[in-house]
């Protein structure tokens, strides 16, 4: 049986991996990151509808990289994030063991009961649901119809806004920001070991939460990740004062994929957007 | 203690509007507070839970300036900034929301006295709540309080039907309620003390923080943590700031003082390069033993209240009552 205890505990057993970044349950409505490195831990393990994090964002970290293969469970979004990542040259693919499933999507916070209403928002338009990419999968449940997603009527809104009325949009919810930067360090592509918002000589973005500055962090941000967000939705997840950064990602994800025809982490060895240049590459929005 | 009408009191917040105070209450849902133009905005709810930020920003924002400057040819002209006489009166704090005040108001004065803490907190009167709220990230009662604590408050309330119950804790609460004394009721009431169960024997967590600085202890409850500041940054009582300047043209420029958290990697990188906290470990393990070892050892004060916010909001549900609870049963 393709169980998770099963595949975990061989994997161990016949030295397929050192390491197992995966989830642990510790209510019913909640999991956590949890590292296992030996057969011991492995009835630890979770993966199901409370499995939020997007644990790929460790797969850069110094201290995991010193381990020779990592198993990880990841979602369909999250392995994204993983091909990405490959393609961008920061991990290898020999290294890295995937574990995943089929998935109906998981809930929108930590807390919540999964039910439609409160299933997230990334999954309901995921491409990905029974993932492309992975090495090995768990036995799980067939794909079911995820409620209508309403993120691109939310994107349609506010483009639909003058210039000035989405000015005044972005302005409000910036004005809430208060730089603790959850957004950056729970995202999988924010790997900078020294992120431009660090670099004080010269000040290229001040560090105060001002209008000024905050603006300048997450518009950068923004475009720093466009055609390179795969669109797990953490960073909107972990901001404590409720930014809708997703809505900035989708239209960055809009437009890379109307200019460019490019849809980011799908396939490994793909070249990547901004890495990237060809002849037939669309050109009619330098104006 | 007092006995008043609800919209007695209602009657006293709309005068206080009227006499020129930024009167600071709850949102509907209680996520968050705001500055209310009318009694009608007042949203006084025992059973909020704490809400995302805490209320320390309005005696320690997020940002604000220190002065201005402006070089001339052979000499740097300085700005200082004028502190605002405004009084902020904050009505519904919880328990823990109310001692987080006194208890940062000390690392603020204790050698350096910061002008600019003071001349906010001077003039910032709390109005405390009696909270019936509590999830399974709350632990008041484990560091000194509980869901009744005074602490803090200059004006406590208590819901009873449709009458506060009302203490009037101050100088501070004193004054403010001088002229309003008319419509509150003297009234005796048998105060309950609340059961407090603990768990926790916090003097020997203190000495397994002092004995146990290497262990691979905080190696094991930090693993997971992704270094994001949320838990500082939510936290009423983290207190850490930077500084830094920031100039509009090379002549011209302010000083800004920033939050700031001992999560981040480069809070404490060197310029030399060397960083004495180099991995989340160590940043994590700060973060235990100043809120429950070093702020006590210097001001005899736990630095948190256990308003459970940072276990509520940790994206990795990093859970710091259990971490507490781990350390106990060492």
């Amino acid at each position: 049986m393709n169980n998770l205890y099963n595949i975990a505990k061989d994997l161990f057993s016949t030295n397929k991996v050192d390491l197992i970044i995966g989830y642990k349950s510790i209510d019913s409505k909640r999991t956590k990151p949890i590292f296992v490195s030996s057969n011991e831990d492995v009835d630890h393990l979770v993966f199901n509808e409370y499995s939020l994090n997007n644990l790929s964002v460790y797969l850069t970290r110094k201290d995991i990289k010193k381990y020779n293969k990592i198993g990880i469970l990841a979602k369909g979004c999250d392995i994204r994030a993983i091909v990405q990542l490959i393609n961008e040259n920061q991990i290898e693919r020999e290294k890295i063991l995937i574990i995943s499933k089929k998935c109906n999507g998981v809930v929108k916070d930590f807390g919540l009961e999964y039910n439609e209403e409160n299933i997230a928002e990334k999954c309901k338009s995921c491409k990905v649901r029974t993932p492309k990419v992975f090495d090995l999968m768990i036995d799980s449940e067939e794909e079911k119809k995820l409620p209508e997603p309403t993120i691109s009527s939310r994107v349609n809104e506010l483009d639909s806004m003058t210039p000035e009325e989405r000015f005044e949009f972005w302005r409000n919810e910036f004005s809430k920001c208060i730089r603790c930067y959850a957004c950056r360090q729970a995202c999988p592509l924010c790997y900078c070991e020294r992120c431009i918002v660090d670099k004080n000589i010269p000040d290229w973005i001040e560090s105060s939460p001002t209008q000024r500055a905050n603006f300048s962090w997450n518009l950068i941000r923004a475009f720093h990740l466009s055609g390179r967000c795969i669109g797990c939705g953490e960073c909107e997840r972990v901001c404590p004062v409720d930014i809708p950064l997703s809505l900035l990602n989708a239209k960055m994800g809009i437009v890379t994929f109307k200019e460019f025809n490019y849809a980011t982490g799908m396939e490994i060895g793909e070249p990547t957007l901004v890495g990237n240049y060809s002849n037939e590459d669309n050109e009619d929005f330098i104006k | 203690m007092y006995r008043i009408k609800k919209q007695d009191f209602s009657k006293i917040i709309d005068e206080l509007i009227k006499t020129g105070n930024r009167i600071i209450s709850y949102s509907n849902n209680g996520n968050d507070f705001k500055r209310i133009n009318s009694s009608n905005e007042l949203s006084i709810n025992s059973n909020f839970k704490p809400s995302k930020l805490s209320l320390k920003e309005i005696v320690f924002p997020k940002t604000e300036p220190l002065f201005y400057y402006k070089r001339t040819n052979d000499n740097v002209e300085l700005k200082d900034i004028k502190f605002d006489s405004e009084k902020t009166i904050i009505i519904g704090a919880k328990p823990c929301d109310a001692k987080a005040f006194s208890t940062i108001s000390k690392v603020f004065n204790w050698d350096y006295k910061d002008n600019f803490f003071n001349s906010k907190y001077e003039n910032t009167i709390i109005i405390g709540l009696k909270c019936d709220y509590k999830d399974e990230y709350c632990f008041c009662n484990e560091v000194g309080l509980s869901q009744s604590s005074k602490e803090g408050s200059d004006i406590f309330i208590e819901l009873d039907g449709d009458d506060y119950f009302i203490y009037i804790l101050s100088e501070k609460g004193k004054n403010l309620f001088q002229p309003f004394m008319s419509y509150l009721i003297e009234e005796i009431k048998e105060s309950k003390v609340d059961d407090i169960d603990k768990i926790i024997d916090l003097n020997k967590v203190r000495t397994w923080i002092t004995d146990n600085f290497d262990s691979n202890f905080w190696y094991s409850i930090s693993q997971e943590c992704l270094g994001c500041g949320k838990c500082a940054f939510i936290c009423p009582t983290c207190h850490c700031f930077d500084i830094v300047d920031e100039n509009y043209t090379y002549f011209e420029g302010r000083r800004m003082k920033n939050w700031d958290a001992c999560q981040f990697g480069k809070f404490t990188l060197h310029a030399s390069g060397h960083n004495p906290r180099d991995i989340q470990a160590k940043r994590y393990r700060q973060r235990i033993a100043h809120k429950f070892k070093y702020y006590f050892d210097k001001f005899d004060e736990l630095l948190c209240t256990g308003c459970g916010r940072c276990s509520r909001e940790c994206p990795v549900s990093i859970n710091i009552f259990d971490v507490i609870k781990e350390i106990n049963a060492k």
